[in-house]
């Protein structure tokens, strides 16, 4: 650890809106996207010793959140409590009159895509990665990261309609 | 030339080494069908960034920057709806990653985009209605696309009336923006509605800041480029096409 601990907690602020924005393409609505950055922010000072010395802190953001990300939704599958996508609707992923008819769309679109067809599209559409960094931080070949990235793409033009 | 649809996403997403690049740029000059493949990649690419984007314009909730201050930094009291950008001191030196990213979004914000909980204020949900899967225009707003005219709007006009264009599609297209919530958006016409594919918050609470040249939001200004077929109409051809109930406008 070379970084003061004043340090890390400036940049984690400054962090917080791009984590927000990830975990918002991971999550059906701000609110659980808020309690993602939560937790994550939380794990990230419990196991700041974990962080290499000159490794980034965004990267290492991104992938913890991704970990938890996964396991959370693990957790409430093997709870019952994630609704398969095909049974989704009940709930829409934002009230319509949220600020962003965009969002709204997109967001409920993303939420069909299987998982890590959605972490590829977040990380690259979203978040602007390279491939090689996106497939760094899922731990997969540049490869798979490209057949992801175009299913979901197709999924994802597929649900939301071409542009009129 | 036989491309497979990967080649051309990565093409469009700037991932190709030189020496492949240059030869699919070379095959798509030849090839509109392979051109509109590559932009169809591109306008979805906009279109997901450009959703998500707003998020970083949001206010960051006050207990999410007291977990990140660490137990060291008690957080400060909670400071209702005052919203807190963060100082340009502050961004500046931001992680070197991605950092074009931060300015361009940094200039989003300089431009007032998205302040979230103004588009909850009571005038937008009657403006604004779900239906048949996509969000139209409803009461003041729609009958503002229906009639208001950019060339001639009230100064105090509930609804103002930006660019009007066709679409690639053939339909006009609308932008406008809401004061009473600060919200802007976009609005095509389908059918005898008006959709709203895109909309965002646009601060109005300065009264310059109506007029200001950059004053469409880039969530609003994107949704507009991946659709506008020409240039805006100007106010004759706008009149017209109001007069003719903006039925769609036959292709040039």
């Amino acid at each position: 650890m070379t970084s003061a601990p004043e340090e890390i907690s400036g940049q984690l602020v400054e962090l917080l809106p791009r984590l927000r924005r990830f975990a918002r393409t991971l999550s059906r609505n701000q609110h659980d996207a808020d309690d993602l950055v939560q937790s994550v922010v939380e794990r990230a000072w419990r196991h700041l010793d974990q962080l290499k010395p000159g490794a980034n802190l965004g990267s290492w953001m991104f992938g913890i959140m991704k970990n938890a990300w996964i396991d959370d939704r693990r957790a409430k599958s093997r709870r019952g409590e994630v609704a398969l996508p095909e049974d989704s609707g009940e709930h829409p992923a934002v009230s319509p009159v949220d600020s962003n008819a965009s969002l709204w769309s997109v967001s409920e679109a993303m939420n069909k895509l299987p998982e890590e067809q959605r972490l590829a599209v977040a990380l690259v559409l979203v978040e602007g990665m390279s491939y090689k960094e996106a497939s760094g931080l899922l731990e997969i070949p540049i490869g798979t990261l490209t057949s992801r990235l175009a299913r979901g793409r197709s999924a994802l033009a597929a649900a939301l309609g071409d542009p009129s | 030339m036989n491309l497979d649809d990967e080649t051309l996403m990565a093409y469009a997403d700037g991932e190709l080494e030189p020496a492949q690049r240059a030869e699919i740029a070379a095959a798509l000059e030849k090839d509109p069908a392979l051109a509109a493949r590559v932009e169809k990649h591109r306008a979805l690419r906009a279109e997901v960034a450009g959703a998500f984007a707003t998020v970083l314009g949001d206010p960051v909730p006050e207990r999410l920057r007291a977990v990140a201050k660490g137990s060291a930094a008690p957080a400060p009291r909670a400071r209702g709806n005052v919203v807190q950008f963060p100082t340009r001191g502050n961004r500046a030196p931001a992680t070197p990653w991605r950092a074009r990213e931060w300015l361009a979004m940094a200039a989003s914000l300089v431009l007032g985009v998205v302040i979230s909980w103004r588009a909850l204020s009571p005038a937008t949900p009657q403006m604004i209605a779900a239906g048949n899967g996509a969000l139209a225009a409803r009461g003041a707003l729609a009958t503002a696309l229906d009639r208001q005219l950019a060339s001639n709007q009230a100064s105090d006009a509930e609804v103002s009336i930006g660019l009007t264009f066709k679409s690639r599609g053939g339909s006009y297209c609308r932008s406008f923006t809401l004061h009473a919530s600060g919200t802007a958006g976009l609005a095509c016409r389908s059918g005898d509605e008006w959709r709203i594919p895109v909309t965002a918050s646009a601060d109005a609470a300065g009264g310059d800041f109506r007029q200001a040249a950059g004053s469409i939001p880039s969530a609003v200004m994107q949704a507009i480029e991946a659709r506008i077929a020409g240039d805006p109409l100007a106010a004759p051809e706008e009149t017209r096409a109001r007069d003719a109930a903006w039925k769609p406008a036959r292709q040039p």
